[in-house]
């Protein structure tokens, strides 16, 4: 009872969440009716708007919120465990993110069936990568939310992943000729939310398109989706580690 | 008692997360995105000999008709409908995805038309003003001999190209690839279900693995069903064509390989390759970009010399055939006031490198694939076509001598 009020209480706790719900889903059939986009097309709208911006909103101020208010003081006592508060948190938003892209996925079947256009190629894939995307990025913004104030959380993940990709995008250029940008690309692959493995895995590049043909590459494709569940935990468990050693007060911030 | 039970789970859960970790960090970076001399593919004799059942299943057909898709990364299909028929005729009808326009190339063996529905679409070798004056209501017509030409490479005139066919379809008519000269060698990799179809994949590896060509090919009728190619140039490009509708005794009527030009429709000498190059007198564009040692070459660097610019790139069979001629002609006038300078802006830098060793080219050369190279190429040097070797003679005070591509057998 106590795990299901805790995770229930991701989607109550702020009265902005199911608009944030109802305005991706419109966002979704608007860019479906609008742009009659192929499989591929969708999928990477999908994967950039619930991947990563609905986590952001879905978890500002998760913990910040209670944070402020004094309230994680009474959360965090005894019987209950900082880690079973932060794995309720997460679960809940995982929930929802589950619920909506099985909406997405109905809203789009429906406006398929009913204009008969567009193509569902892939988009199931899309579909699945982004829910790997939403819930590494929701618990890197839940453990943030732990140390960062109020919202800032989702601002400063945001913040910090554009202005990275466009600094890379410019070394990268730049520094195309001149020297090896190998190390700088491997930290944003692989310790970074997994944008770019899970679209190359979406986008069927392990597939289709790879530079491999036969067995190993449904294993690399297996591998990046293993590679995604690994960073949200270990995103999780330094959440968790976090909200475990910090001290609150009961007073508001 | 408890409290230890619950963690050694722990610790057994943590372990088996880092192996899986291990495991998947192992498979993810362990990418092929970069040539090694692990990919040039050695010999098995049974995947050769599939190959080559293919490419005599192509041939002895009496007539095939097929409908391929090519298409790549980028999401952009070209559907080619294809009808072959011996011993020289032909008919493919091309369109790609947003379009509805069919564009069509039609041979009877003698004579080879080319033409668009509606106006014709824009080719890298127009200009404003040609294209004005033949945007709409023209043909093109060429000679077709027999077995002697690539219907791919005609397949680029109809301007809606977006990803080439891989498998030339001359191949039917009795022509001959020129890649097929530089196979490294055919392997096999194992069988796959393609559409109902069980297909044997053999891995087909040319110019020591700059290009890697997958083929399913059907246990049934020994066809392609699919057939992806990897191109290892300054980036790794990767295409597939997949075949369906396969009929390879297909009823083709002789008016569907002819055609006669509608009333009023005016026929159009199409420019090639050579007629768009830098014309003798010309000023020859000036450029400092990188060179194969690491340094900086400048053209003006070498005023008062007469210079002899290659551009050339490793995937190129006619550049493998030309370039060891440079470095022998280089070596006689060494000592003169003649310059070779070879311009590669297409290959991956390690490849070029390579490739310069195994045929001992010791004469300057640029290798350096910026857009800032590659703006030389196109616009600098006007080779739209990416048409390669390029050969350009530059007299000693920066102007144009001579242009012209390709390689012509025994030509000295």
């Amino acid at each position: 009872m106590r795990k299901y009020e805790l995770i229930r209480e991701t989607f109550c706790r702020r009265g902005f969440i199911w608009i944030v719900h109802v305005v991706w889903l419109v966002l979704y059939g608007g860019f479906w009716w609008l742009f009659l986009p192929n499989g591929p097309e969708f999928g990477r709208f999908v994967f950039i708007w619930s991947g990563f911006f609905l986590p952001l909103a879905l978890t500002a101020g998760i913990f910040g919120d209670d944070i402020a208010s004094g309230r994680i003081c009474v959360l965090v006592t005894k019987p209950l465990w900082a880690g079973e508060l932060y794995i309720c948190r997460v679960l809940g938003v995982t929930l929802q993110a589950t619920a909506h892209f099985i909406l997405t996925g109905c809203i789009v079947l429906i406006l398929h069936l009913i204009m008969r256009k567009g193509s569902m190629e892939y988009l199931g894939t899309w579909l699945f990568a982004s829910w790997l995307l939403f819930i590494t990025v929701a618990a890197l913004s839940t453990s943030l939310s732990v140390v960062v104030g109020r919202t800032f959380n989702s601002l400063l993940i945001l913040v910090v992943v554009v202005t990275v990709y466009f600094i890379l995008g410019l070394l990268m250029s730049s520094m195309r000729q001149k020297a090896d940008t190998g190390v700088l690309t491997a930290f944003i692959r692989y310790a970074w939310p997994p944008f770019e493995l899970l679209s190359k895995f979406a986008g069927g590049e392990y597939g289709k398109y790879s530079l491999i043909v036969g067995r190993f590459s449904v294993s690399k494709s297996v591998a990046c989706v293993v590679h995604s569940l690994f960073l949200t935990v270990v995103y999780s468990l330094i959440g968790i580690i976090l909200l475990g050693k910090r001290q609150f007060s009961r007073q508001r911030d | 008692m408890q409290i230890r039970n619950k963690i050694n789970i722990w610790i057994t859960v943590a372990v088996a997360g880092l192996i899986l970790e291990g495991w998947a960090f192992y498979v993810v970076s362990a990418s092929p995105e970069h040539w090694r001399p692990s990919m040039i593919v050695k010999d098995e004799p049974e995947a050769r000999a599939l190959y080559n059942t293919m490419i005599e299943t192509l041939r002895k057909a009496e007539n095939l008709s097929y409908k391929s898709a090519c298409s790549g990364p980028d999401d952009r299909v070209c559907t080619y409908q294809i009808q072959l028929k011996k011993p020289n005729a032909f008919r493919i009808g091309v369109t790609n995805d947003p379009s509805l326009k069919i564009n069509t190339l039609v041979g009877n063996g003698d004579w080879l038309w080319i033409y668009w529905q509606g106006v014709r679409p824009y080719l890298n070798i127009d200009d404003e003003e040609s294209y004005a004056k033949t945007r709409s209501e023209v043909y093109i017509k060429k000679a077709n001999p027999a077995g002697k030409d690539s219907i791919a490479r005609e397949v680029d005139l109809l301007g809606i190209i977006w990803h080439g066919l891989i498998l030339e379809p001359s191949t039917f008519h009795g022509f001959t690839d020129p890649l097929e000269s530089y196979i490294d060698g055919v392997r096999s990799r194992g069988s796959y279900d393609v559409r109902g179809k069980e297909c044997d994949i053999i891995e087909v590896s040319y110019m020591k693995a700059q290009r890697t060509r997958y083929f399913w090919i059907c246990k049934e009728d020994h066809l392609p069903r699919q057939i992806k190619q990897i191109d290892r140039l300054a980036e790794n490009h990767v295409r597939v064509e997949e075949w369906s509708e396969i009929k390879s005794k297909a009823m083709i009527p002789e008016h569907k390989v002819t055609w006669s030009p509608p009333e009023g429709w005016r026929r159009w000498n199409v420019p090639g390759p050579d007629d768009v190059l830098l014309k003798s007198g010309q000023k020859a564009p000036d450029f400092d970009l990188l060179s194969a040692d690491g340094g900086r070459i400048k053209l003006s660097d070498y005023r008062g010399k007469t210079v002899w610019l290659c551009m050339w790139e490793c995937g190129c069979p006619g550049c493998r055939k030309v370039l060891p001629d440079l470095q022998k002609f280089y070596e006689e006038n060494r000592y003169k006031d003649l310059i070779i300078l070879g311009f590669n802006c297409i290959d991956n830098k390690k490849m070029a490198r390579r490739f310069m060793r195994e045929n001992a080219l010791t004469f300057p050369n640029i290798l350096d694939s910026s857009q800032d190279a590659e703006k030389v190429m196109l616009r600098g040097y006007k080779n739209k076509t990416k048409t390669m070797p390029l050969h350009t003679i530059i007299d000693a005070q920066g102007d144009v001598m001579d242009a012209w591509c390709g390689y012509v057998e025994g030509h000295e």
